[in-house]
């Protein structure tokens, strides 16, 4: 597949030519919006830093669901919040239209046999409502997990398990206060290496 | 093709580059190319225009002229002189540019006209462009502290250009002895990377902390009296380097306006200070390709439009990075960082392509992020939003702003983390 659509591509390339007029922008002011978010996140929202999480291809009442917590400062963060209080509540929906539109590509990363495995075992702390391999989750505000960054959903988890941080949903804190200290990455791996649903 | 077509094999080579599975090289757009983009500069500014360029409409000609085969990154250079980075980690070549079908030219500009719209090359070869990115960063004002020149600095470093001096600088904080000083000497505002030389303080005590050096000292001798992220870096030299950091205000006599570089003395109007280890940043102003340009003001900057970024004094010519001079001046002007740098040229290509396709210009948003490490597990940031409105920079006040003075203690480590991550993507979202 991925060779299939090489070769379009190339062929396209080389159709590419002056008759061409209508460049990618011309849908609209959404995609230099969402290019502002690139610089974190990635193009298309797919991220290549362990601590930034891919944004693309996450259910549309998720991201703006957590965009507008941010905003309205009900939901704990270190950075978007200060960021999303400038940007207007239409243009966080389109923001989130914009990027759960996009796949999702899961990050490339591996983690040790017997991490997986052990993360594996305690997974059903995530698994009741983000999915069996965290990519199918139960309800549209849930966020799937599967081939997300691992350090990114252990820094998240660690998160939830700090009383001094505010965050607004109280089962995904009792269950993240559940796991041992160890287990926390452990899971955090199990879900990162999931390439599938 | 049709336009429902062309939108999904954009987004088709779009999905491909970001997931890096798109390896065949791009058509090289030459006689058959509709228009012509010439960008002076491989830094964040200059790469970031040239990918979005190609990427929004891959039938214009982009050329990047830029004599270094290897582009050093500034941001988290610091962490280069503490010893917790490489400088190799912030290295990275243009093949990532080439690949998307942009060529990649690696002289100087030596010229450039902006009424016929030719550049000169070294070389004397020239190129004609129907818009211009001009993004050649910075270059220092030589003298501004008296006895400090180029060649002095091969000796006492400004590392403010990531690279040998980095390494340079490096070697002799590292050969410092305990109870020995290490004196910093800010630029005067504007100067590119704002909280850098705050940051650079931390990172040196770090190490020397953490190296059996406790007892030496830094001193940083600022021509300014106030400086970026202010209150967050006083908190965190108080708690991780107590007494060790030392900050004098320009309205203290913290102004160096001579150095002696055989017996490395610090000169400020009333006092003098030595060092065993000296570290001068120089003035800075907008490289000189763009001064020569006739684009800079009167102060050694690039002024431009909002909407677009296009000069103010030469049309087709669009100043993006750390040459420019944007914002609410004079307190809230764009911040010299590697992501204002970015953001800028989206929006300039955003506007030089809406204008080579007879389409409207398109909204520009601008947003900057900028992390700072006091340590490796301890960061802060600051964010800005900027609206246009009636054609000038508006600084939104309700958004933005520092890292909380007062945030549970996780906070300062969520943040280092996302300073990695940040400077991964950034460099992805330039050069790849």
């Amino acid at each position: 597949m991925k060779k299939a659509i090489r070769r379009a591509c190339a062929l396209m390339l080389c159709l590419a030519g002056s008759t061409m007029v209508a460049p990618a922008m011309a849908s609209g002011s959404i995609e230099a919006l969402a290019n502002t978010c690139n610089n974190c996140h990635g193009l298309k929202g797919v991220s290549v830093g362990a601590s930034m999480p891919s944004i693309g291809g996450q259910s549309e009442s998720y991201l703006r669901m957590v965009m507008l917590e941010w905003k309205n400062g009900t939901r704990y963060s270190a950075t978007m919040g200060r960021l999303l209080k400038g940007y207007s509540d239409e243009q966080i929906a389109a923001l989130a239209k914009y990027f759960a539109a996009q796949p999702w590509v899961p990050a490339e990363q591996r983690a040790p046999d017997q991490v997986i495995f052990n993360g594996r075992l305690v997974s059903d702390r995530c698994t009741t409502c983000h999915g069996e391999r965290g990519g199918q989750p139960t309800d549209a505000e849930t966020p799937r997990l599967n081939g997300q960054w691992a350090m990114y959903l252990e820094m998240e988890l660690d998160k939830y398990r700090d009383e001094a941080v505010k965050l607004p949903h109280r089962k995904m804190r009792k269950n993240a206060q559940k796991l041992e200290p160890a287990e926390v990455s452990e899971v955090s791996h199990f879900m990162a290496v999931q390439k599938g649903q | 093709m049709n336009s429902v077509n062309r939108r999904v094999f954009l987004q088709s080579l779009a999905a491909a580059g970001s997931a890096s599975i798109l390896t065949v090289p791009a058509a090289r757009a030459t006689t058959t190319a509709k228009a012509r983009v010439v960008v002076v500069g491989g830094g964040f500014g200059g790469a970031a225009a040239a990918k979005y360029i190609k990427v929004m409409d891959p039938a214009i000609d982009v050329t990047l002229v830029e004599p270094n085969a290897t582009y050093t990154a500034c941001p988290l250079s610091n962490e280069v002189i503490s010893g917790h980075r490489t400088l190799e980690s912030l290295q990275t070549r243009y093949g990532g540019l080439t690949a998307r079908g942009i060529n990649i030219v690696q002289r100087w500009v030596t010229a450039v006209d902006p009424v016929k719209k030719v550049v000169t090359l070294t070389g004397g070869a020239t190129l004609s462009y129907d818009a211009l990115i001009m993004a050649p960063g910075v270059d220092f004002t030589w003298g501004a502290v008296e006895g400090y020149t180029q060649a002095v600095s091969e000796e006492i470093p400004h590392a403010y250009k990531a690279g040998p001096q980095t390494l340079l600088l490096k070697d002799q904080v590292m050969a410092m002895k305990d109870g020995e000083v290490c004196i910093i000497a800010p630029p005067p505002k504007p100067f590119r990377c704002p909280p850098g030389p705050y940051e650079r303080a931390a990172q040196i005590a770090h190490y020397l902390k953490h190296h059996g050096k406790g007892k030496s000292k830094i001193l940083i001798l600022d021509p300014n009296d106030s400086f970026s992220k202010q209150a967050l870096f006083t908190q965190a030299w108080k708690a991780l380097y107590p007494g060790m950091i030392e900050w004098v205000p320009g309205k203290d006599d913290g102004k160096v306006v001579k150095i002696d570089p055989k017996t490395r003395t610090c000169y400020t109007t009333f006092g003098e200070h030595k060092g065993r280890v000296v570290n001068i940043i120089p003035a800075h102003k907008a490289g000189k390709i763009a001064r020569d340009a006739g684009l800079a003001n009167a102060q050694g900057w690039c002024e431009v439009k909002p909407m677009s970024m296009e000069s103010t004094v030469h049309a087709d010519i669009y100043p993006v990075g750390d040459c420019c001079i944007a914002g609410e001046l004079p307190v809230y002007d764009m911040p010299k960082s590697a992501h204002m740098a970015v953001t800028q040229a989206k929006v300039a290509a955003g506007a030089i392509i809406a204008k080579l396709n007879g389409l409207p210009n398109p909204e520009p948003f601008y947003v900057n992020t900028c992390y700072s490490l006091a340590a490796p597990d301890y960061g802060f940031s600051v964010v800005h939003v900027y609206k246009v409105e009636d054609n000038k920079f508006i600084y939104v006040k309700t958004a933005g702003g520092v890292s909380p003075v007062q945030a549970p203690p996780i906070t300062r480590r969520l943040e280092a983390e996302y300073a990695n991550g940040w400077f991964n993507n950034i460099m992805a979202d330039a050069f790849v």
